[in-house]
């Protein structure tokens, strides 16, 4: 008896949400209805107006018709639940698959909030043309346009910075500085895959915000998308954090693909010892040289730079411990839930994202092949050998690329410990893919 | 799509300046680093060999260099010591031995009499 209620409750809700579905096409298109279709002047409002009842049974029925007409499921489509679909594998990736939890989960909910029809959480239409419409905005803003605003000036990623900066220990990549050579050349995905793009006919822009993905620094890569095609951002900061989260599986293969066993097996000499002022002098100098030849680099390298000297110099311990977790956390929630609301169905649902997804692994793989390569190539020069592993290290992706490195390495000789040395140029990468963003935003912005 | 229609010499021309620019800046990098660290990196005093002259001061040399750097195996097991403390993998015991007293005390809520004689009448 209790299933056939449930039954017809069903049945009665499909039909009241078909039959709403159906009355909205109607009003939305007046041809195809005889009575709307007519020539007189009044409107299709004010029509309504006219035939809704005020009582009676009829009543209650217009009410509820009208309120199934202004729910969700009234105004959803297949393009939607496609969308929700896309966001609960994201959910599911990050709350069981542990995939880049801290920046996977809000990335999905944030898809998950902007693809709920009539919630009105998110409006690209502010933001279109690539600059903000100030003046809709008191009207039309919801909730997530605000925050978007942090991601479309580029302050999220710079503040991200600050955090990143404050958890990196500069020291293995002071006391090896041909490290950093290691995470230039690990840049190569980045210009790899920036012909790809073109070659698939995306605009010089675009193709730059897609190959920065190679260089698997999620907040460059949104910081340089926000700049140059803010409308793919969604597509390009899940395909970025997604390959991220990957790192272990798509670098092993090409680094035991580019190495041999003997070369694996390199054992590094132990790194010296770095002293205080070095490491406070230099990301003043860092900042300094490096903004000064590449201006439009400040922003992200300043930012690492300020977050480093605030956990070095040591006189602004609570300083640090706030960039290191509150504000680095607070601002990982802004960024997340913002950058997954543009992933709109009509931004995210075509052929564009599958290239992007597809290319991205590219950037990653040339990445690493070209860490691992120079390495090779230097080895050919240096007294003292460097173990190729160290060179994939050089793609960002901090800590994990460095693990990778450790853990390949290990394979071979257990007794093997790379990690440190792959601390150098995987720190180095960031500074690499932070000038590289630069340089793009030079030359195409 | 046309590959040949692109503008390949204008994305060449990007790719080709774009990397010789970031090899450049962080080759510069280097140089100076590799300058800085000879000035300000600090000098470490490696132990001196006992010499024939003077057998005494060798091992006092020796542990003043050990009181300033701890050897790698050393400093190995007190990473892993640290790590196994903030992760909280190491296995505490209370180490304090105590016999529980499991006793039934009388409750009006679960006593059998009440529940037994409450008959309805």
């Amino acid at each position: 008896m209790k299933t056939k209620k449930i039954i017809f409750i069903l049945i009665a809700f499909l039909y009241a949400s078909i039959s709403a579905n159906v009355s909205a096409q109607t009003v939305e298109n007046p041809d195809s209805s005889a009575i709307v279709a007519t020539t007189s002047q009044v409107s299709t409002s004010e029509t309504q107006q006219i035939n809704e009842p005020t009582s009676g049974p009829t009543y209650v029925v217009h009410s509820f018709i009208n309120f199934i007409k202004s729910t969700g499921f009234a105004n959803i489509n297949w393009q939607t639940i496609i969308m929700i679909f896309i966001a609960c594998v994201l959910l599911y990736l990050a709350i069981m698959k542990q995939f880049e939890p801290l920046l996977l989960l809000p990335i999905a909910f944030g898809m998950l909030l902007t693809n709920l029809p009539g919630a009105g959480l998110f409006n690209a239409d502010l933001f279109a043309g690539g600059h903000v419409h100030w003046e809709s905005f008191v009207d039309k803003g919801g909730l997530l346009d605000y925050l978007y605003l942090g991601v479309k000036l580029g302050i999220y990623p710079c503040l991200i910075f600050v955090g990143v900066g404050a958890m990196t220990d500069f020291g293995p990549m002071l006391a090896n500085p041909k490290s950093l050579l290691l995470g230039a050349a690990a840049q190569l995905g980045i210009f790899v895959t920036y012909l790809a793009a073109i070659g698939l006919g995306f605009t010089p822009q675009e193709s730059a915000s897609i190959g920065i993905i190679g260089g698997a620094d999620g907040p460059t890569a949104i910081f340089l998308t926000s700049k140059l095609a803010p409308e793919l951002l969604g597509p390009i900061a899940v395909a970025a954090y997604s390959y991220m989260a990957l790192v272990p599986v798509i670098q092993p293969p090409i680094m035991r693909l580019l190495t041999t066993k003997k070369e694996r097996a390199i054992r590094m000499k132990q790194l010296r010892i770095v002293s205080k002022k070095e490491k406070i002098i230099f990301p003043i100098f860092a900042t300094a040289f490096i903004s000064l030849l590449l201006p439009p680099a400040a922003p992200l390298v300043g930012s690492l730079m300020l977050g480093n000297l605030m956990k070095e110099s040591g006189v602004v311990e609570r300083l640090s411990k706030t960039v290191q977790n509150e504000l680095m956390n607070i601002v990982t929630i802004f960024l997340g839930i913002t950058v997954g609301a543009t992933a709109t169905a009509s931004a995210f649902l075509n052929l564009q994202t599958m290239e992007i997804m597809v290319i991205g692994v590219l950037a990653f793989s040339f990445g690493t092949a070209g860490g691992v390569l120079l390495a090779k190539f230097m080895n050919l020069f240096t007294k003292e050998k460097i173990n190729p592993l160290i060179g994939s290290a050089g793609v960002s992706a901090v800590p994990m690329a460095a693990r990778v490195s450790q853990v390949v390495g290990q394979e071979t000789d257990p007794g093997n410990f790379l990690l440190m040395h792959a601390m150098g140029p995987n720190v180095a990468g960031v500074i690499g893919s932070a000038v590289t963003a630069g340089l793009m935003l030079t030359m195409l912005s | 799509m046309n590959i040949l229609a692109i503008d390949w010499g204008n994305a060449l021309d990007v790719v080709g300046f774009s990397l010789t620019m970031v090899f450049v800046l962080l080759v510069m990098i280097v140089f100076v680093l590799n300058i800085f660290s000879r000035v300000v990196a600090p000098k470490v005093r490696m132990p001196k060999t006992p010499s024939v002259n003077n057998p005494v001061s060798a091992p006092s040399s020796e542990k003043e260099y050990v009181k300033e750097h701890l050897p790698a195996g050393d400093s190995a097991a007190i990473a892993m010591a640290l790590y196994l403390y903030y992760e909280e993998a190491h296995d505490e015991e209370s180490t304090v031995i105590t016999i529980k007293t499991v006793e039934r005390r009388y409750s009006p809520w679960s006593s059998k009499i009440y529940g037994l004689n409450n008959l309805v009448k």
